[in-house]
């Protein structure tokens, strides 16, 4: 990008808008724009009285990301704020179906506060999954991806089946991209249904939560052994995406794991279990003190430092890993950088200004009811409406998306309006969770200055920052968001 | 009948209507409904909080955090709300299909 | 100032030095670590009171406090100075979106009333400068009452080459 020439100046030329985090004798610089730079003290000092000249080593590169006031080049910078916020164009692109509350485990941290195998009334039916297929093609957004959940969703295979039939019957209509994806355990995974989802091109989620007996003690399940019905089905898909057929595409499947204190000090036995089974991502995800986890929190929980640690930890070791040769990514962090790296907006919904509730994603109860996202749904389990924001079968489309529980989650997670997030250097690549606020805080607002969210958050931040600071690490790091 | 009613004792705390406004005051209220009852009653100079019905372990400091929080909060809005309300209305107008729409 | 009594510490700050939202904020920053109370004593200071709530003696609250206020009061300048201009490059971009998603590609990426509400906003911004200029504002360090075209070189057609 050419430099813009100055008009000739004798005094500063003033702050440019930045964000800053002081860290020793250094300063880590943001931008709106998604723009950093690693500056010493004095130089802070300078750029800030608008004295840093233009001799001086850092200028080009400070002016080209827009750090130096007198050489903004207002349409490159107007179109990278546009590329990092281009979410803010289209409505809801992540509809989850929670095609059943029946689950057969019983996994310590369920979120989802399922029921009992033999619960009634807790089905979808497959005309209510036709009217949520149909509800989420009313989105503007050109992309629609319909992810299946539950409880386990293979408990309702007839509403699943008849919800991928009519959503890809739809997408061919509507021309629009249509993604559709499937949460399991794989316990009740057969050839037959795999067929079917490879077929349809259904891409395959589960859990695995690292070696067999840490797996099973957080995922319990009382018909057999979970992690090895997990790495069975695995194996099966991983199989038949290597031997793809011209008829569909088979995606590579992938892993989620939940970390829960019984976690905490096993990260290489954790990351081992992923390379051997064969994933080449692993998503480090926190635990949340958001429905049934809330009953067991002083059991299964820990707080954001510890969260902290095991993280630092396992990202080195996944570094270390990569620099042997193992093709292993780590998705928050993957996520997070493509949005320091290339500006991009990842479709990491938890991190977004404002967050995606509602105007991101959309979770279908299986009585049809509408709620912001999966975690607003689990505190509707609660007994607590909050975050619902419609009916699929009473409510139309533009009702539900302007309802109150939508614009104030809306507003709640503006960083724009929240006082510690619109200081922060980490703005330009974070978000908030009203939801994680309402439960832990007691409000949509929350507190960042004591939300542990925010304090997990701030670390993973901080560590990537310093791992891009390391040529070994930044090397590797660019290479996993690689355009 | 007979006999003194035992005195419930209240925490009182008054604070200082040029660093607390009303708003901020009650907003922290509502967070802490479920801990503690906060009644606010204007005096001279501010407000006097008084708390009743605490739950163990309430303690009136973590509420007065939480009005500064509410009040940092608001003081934010005075000056920011324009940029917050452009990226607040695009993102809702987005998702109702009412983008590009005129009025 | 600072003064100890029961684990508490206050800090007496000037209220000509740092305005009342900047301690605001500075102790809310704190507040992580302490429970704070503030107070104003006259006119011209504000005391905030820290009592820890964790494992961080009060004297590391106290230095961690004054910190955040020299931050603080620097965040507030550099915000007001590109207030202005952070409103315009979010209006610019998102208008730009609008346009770019609605109509065909014109070359400035407005349309023809977006360009309009553009021109709206930079004459209000302009009239706002001037008026504060003649109100009286003294030193000018930051280039607030400079015109538009001073401080960013005179408006060119939007249309690109």
């Amino acid at each position: 990008m050419a430099l813009k020439k100055a008009a000739k100046r004798t005094e500063p030329s003033g702050p440019p808008q930045l964000l800053w985090r002081r860290d020793g004798a250094e300063c880590l610089v943001t931008n709106d724009f998604g723009h950093y730079a690693w500056l010493k003290r004095k130089d802070f000092d300078l750029l800030l009285a608008g004295r840093l000249g233009e001799k001086h080593p850092a200028y080009a590169a400070l002016a080209d990301k827009g750090f130096i006031r007198d050489r903004l080049d207002f349409d490159g910078l107007a179109a990278k704020w546009r590329s990092k916020n281009a979410y803010l164009n289209s409505g809801p692109g992540l509809h989850i179906l929670v095609l059943t509350l029946r689950c057969n485990h019983k996994c310590l941290y369920c979120q989802s506060s399922a029921a009992g195998v033999g619960s009634k009334d807790t089905d979808m039916s497959a005309a209510t999954a036709k009217k949520c297929v149909d509800f989420a093609f009313q989105s503007p957004n050109p992309g629609i991806t319909i992810e299946f959940q539950g409880g386990e969703p293979l408990l309702n295979w007839e509403a699943l089946k008849a919800a991928v039939l009519h959503a890809r019957a739809k997408a061919k209509k509507a021309g629009k991209d249509l993604r559709l994806a499937l949460v399991s355990n794989f316990s009740l995974m057969t050839e037959e249904k795999a067929q079917f989802l490879m077929e349809n091109e259904v891409s395959i989620c589960t859990s695995l939560d690292g070696p067999a007996d840490l797996h099973n003690r957080n995922r319990v399940f009382c018909g057999g052994n979970s992690h090895a019905a997990t790495v069975k089905w695995l194996k099966f898909f991983q199989a038949r995406h290597a031997r793809q057929v011209p008829e569909y595409r088979v995606f590579k499947p992938s892993a989620l794991l939940t970390v829960s204190r019984y976690s905490l000090g096993r990260h290489k036995e954790i990351i081992d279990e992923y390379v051997k089974a064969g994933l080449e991502d692993i998503f480090i995800r926190p635990l949340a003190p958001i429905g049934y986890a809330k009953n067991l929190w002083g059991q299964i929980g820990y707080d954001a430092k510890a969260f902290g640690k095991f993280y630092l930890e396992s990202l080195d070791y996944i570094l270390k890993l990569n620099r042997a040769g193992v093709t292993l990514r780590e998705k928050m962090a993957s996520m997070m950088l493509d949005k320091i790296i290339n500006s991009r907006d990842p479709g990491y919904l938890d991190a977004r200004c404002p967050c995606g509730a509602a105007i991101g994603q959309i979770a279908y109860n299986y009585n049809g009811d509408l709620y912001t996202c999966d975690e607003g749904r689990m505190v509707g389990w609660e007994g607590d409406d909050a975050f619902k924001i419609g009916n699929v079968r009473k409510d139309p489309y533009r009702k539900v998306m302007t309802s109150g529980a939508a614009r104030a989650c809306v507003l709640s997670s503006n960083l724009e309006s929240q006082p510690d997030c619109a200081r922060c250097a980490y703005k330009p690549y974070c978000g908030v969770c009203p939801v994680y606020n309402y439960e832990t805080q007691g409000s949509l607002w929350g507190d960042m200055a004591v939300n542990d969210r925010c304090g997990l958050f701030k670390g993973t931040f901080g560590a990537l920052f310093a791992m891009l600071k390391k040529p070994a690490n930044e090397a590797i790091l660019k290479k996993w968001v690689a355009k | 009948m007979g006999g003194k009613m035992k005195k419930i004792p209240v925490t009182s705390v008054t604070a200082d209507a040029a660093v607390y406004s009303a708003e901020a005051l009650r907003l922290a209220a509502f967070v802490f409904s479920d801990k503690a009852e906060a009644v606010i009653k204007p005096v001279k100079g501010g407000f006097q909080v008084s708390f009743r019905n605490e739950v163990p372990g309430f303690h009136p400091g973590d509420y007065f955090n939480e009005a500064l929080n509410q009040q940092c909060r608001l003081d934010l809005a005075k000056k920011n709300s324009k940029a917050a309300g452009m990226i607040a209305t695009k993102a809702l107008l987005s998702a109702a299909g009412e983008a590009g729409k005129k009025a | 100032m600072k003064t100890k009594a029961k684990g508490r510490t206050k800090i007496v700050v000037s209220l000509k030095e740092y305005s009342l939202e900047t301690v605001r904020y500075a102790a809310h920053a704190a507040s992580s670590a302490a429970r704070v109370f503030i107070r104003t004593s006259g006119r011209d200071a504000a005391v905030a009171e820290f009592e820890p709530t964790g494992k961080l003696p009060g004297a590391k609250i106290a230095a961690a406090f004054k910190a955040e206020l020299e931050d603080e009061k620097l965040r507030a300048s550099v915000y007001e100075a590109n207030r202005e201009l952070r409103d315009f490059m979010i209006l610019k971009a998102l208008a730009a979106s609008e346009a770019a998603q609605k109509l065909p590609q014109d070359d400035s990426g407005l349309t023809p009333e977006q360009e309009k509400e553009l021109d709206a906003l930079i004459a209000q911004v302009e009239s706002e400068i001037k008026q504060e200029a003649a109100a009286g504002a003294s030193a000018d360090p930051l280039g607030i009452t400079k015109t538009w075209e001073d401080k960013y070189g005179a408006k060119k057609s939007r249309k690109k080459n």
